[in-house]
């Protein structure tokens, strides 16, 4: 009995504790005002307006003022799918258990399969023109091969060696670029090409070119991801 | 009436309430559920809410998108800060890496051992 209320006092007293403390944070959170004095962003859009051409400011940031930052980011993304397929890659022969046996989506994916690719390749050849960019289209163009995979269950697989071949050049040609910037204008990942007007596809230099790269990189990289996890079940 | 909801500090106000609920419901999902793959979808629902956060601090109800259209032909200090819409493009990739490899890690804790909650784990000695 006396263990009994000694644990119901402990639980009041933490809640207690906790709900202090719930309310001071929200207390300083809410009272934090952004005073939108000049930041680093009004500067960056400042120089945005006119050495780049690129008529979406954050794809600008991603590929070209913090250009080396996307480089790390993407080495992060190859070393967790080479991660995963090292835990999850022990035996050859795996059995695809998410695929529906439905008629209708085995007939309409093969419709639907070219606008998606279609619509991820646009989303990323635009990324330096309209809201997008080169993640936002692999994580597209990775969703259509998911629809096959649901649809077309063990009779649809991808080639892992011709997926790591995609992968590895053009995280190459990446890296190429940004090493062609370095001798052409002495930095890394340097404007090399000559930049267009605001507006149009061919405009903005490099961004374009690594924005392409890094958008065949993450198809082809999260397309491995879902097949790793979609084909977890050995063949017995 | 509807202009009092409008403003940019009550707007401010609304997402920070909002995203604390979600790190809550994060937080709370990841210490008290037992299976292995809702502490990790509860993390990455805890994570989510920095992103809300970090997003919606930085709106303003008369400023624009920095991204030039027909409407809005050049770049000025009427554009809200690129800055952290970029650097949560990073973080969201970061976070779903992180994600895989741990759900990739419990399917092999799984095949291994057979077990999925956490108070059945006993590898490293006994549970009592």
């Amino acid at each position: 009995m006396s263990i009994k209320q000694k644990i119901s006092i402990q639980t009041i007293s933490v809640s207690f504790v906790v709900s202090i403390m719930i309310i001071i944070l929200l207390g300083i959170l809410l009272n934090f005002t952004t005073q939108f004095q000049p930041t680093l962003g009004s500067d960056l859009l400042a120089i945005n307006a006119n050495s780049t051409e690129t008529a979406n400011a954050v794809t600008s940031v991603v590929t070209y003022f913090r250009g080396f930052d996307t480089l790390g980011e993407v080495t992060i993304l190859f070393l967790s799918i080479f991660g995963v397929s090292l835990g999850l890659e022990g035996f050859k022969e795996k059995l695809n258990i998410f695929s529906y046996q439905n008629t209708l989506l085995k007939i309409g994916v093969d419709t639907l399969f070219p606008i998606i690719i279609l619509f991820g390749i646009y989303v990323i050849v635009h990324g330096h023109l309209s809201p997008g960019g080169g993640f936002q289209g692999g994580v597209i163009i990775a969703s259509g091969f998911l629809l096959m995979f649901l649809a077309k269950g063990d009779d649809f697989s991808i080639n892992h060696k011709i997926l790591e071949l995609v992968e590895s050049l053009s995280g190459a040609g990446f890296i190429l670029i940004a090493l062609l910037g370095l001798l052409v204008t002495d930095r890394f990942l340097g404007n090399f090409i000559p930049i267009g007007e605001v507006g149009e596809l061919f405009s903005g230099g490099i961004i374009p070119l690594i924005y392409i790269f890094v958008g065949i990189k993450v198809s082809a990289e999260i397309t491995a991801l879902l097949e790793y996890f979609i084909r977890i079940k050995d063949v017995r | 009436m509807l202009d009092s909801f409008n403003q940019t500090p009550f707007l401010h106000s609304v997402i920070t309430i909002g995203s604390f609920l979600i790190l809550l419901i994060g937080l709370i999902g990841a210490l008290s559920k037992k299976n292995l793959f809702k502490v990790f979808l509860s993390l990455a629902i805890a994570e989510s809410s920095l992103f809300i956060y970090f997003i919606g601090m930085h709106f303003s109800v008369d400023k624009v998108a920095p991204i030039v259209t027909d409407q809005v032909t050049k770049f000025s200090s009427n554009m809200v800060d690129p800055v952290p819409q970029a650097m949560i493009l990073t973080t969201i990739v970061i976070g779903i890496a992180v994600l895989s490899l741990g759900l990739s890690f419990v399917i092999s804790y799984y095949k291994l051992t057979g077990k999925m909650r956490i108070d059945e784990m006993d590898e490293l000695g006994d549970n009592k």
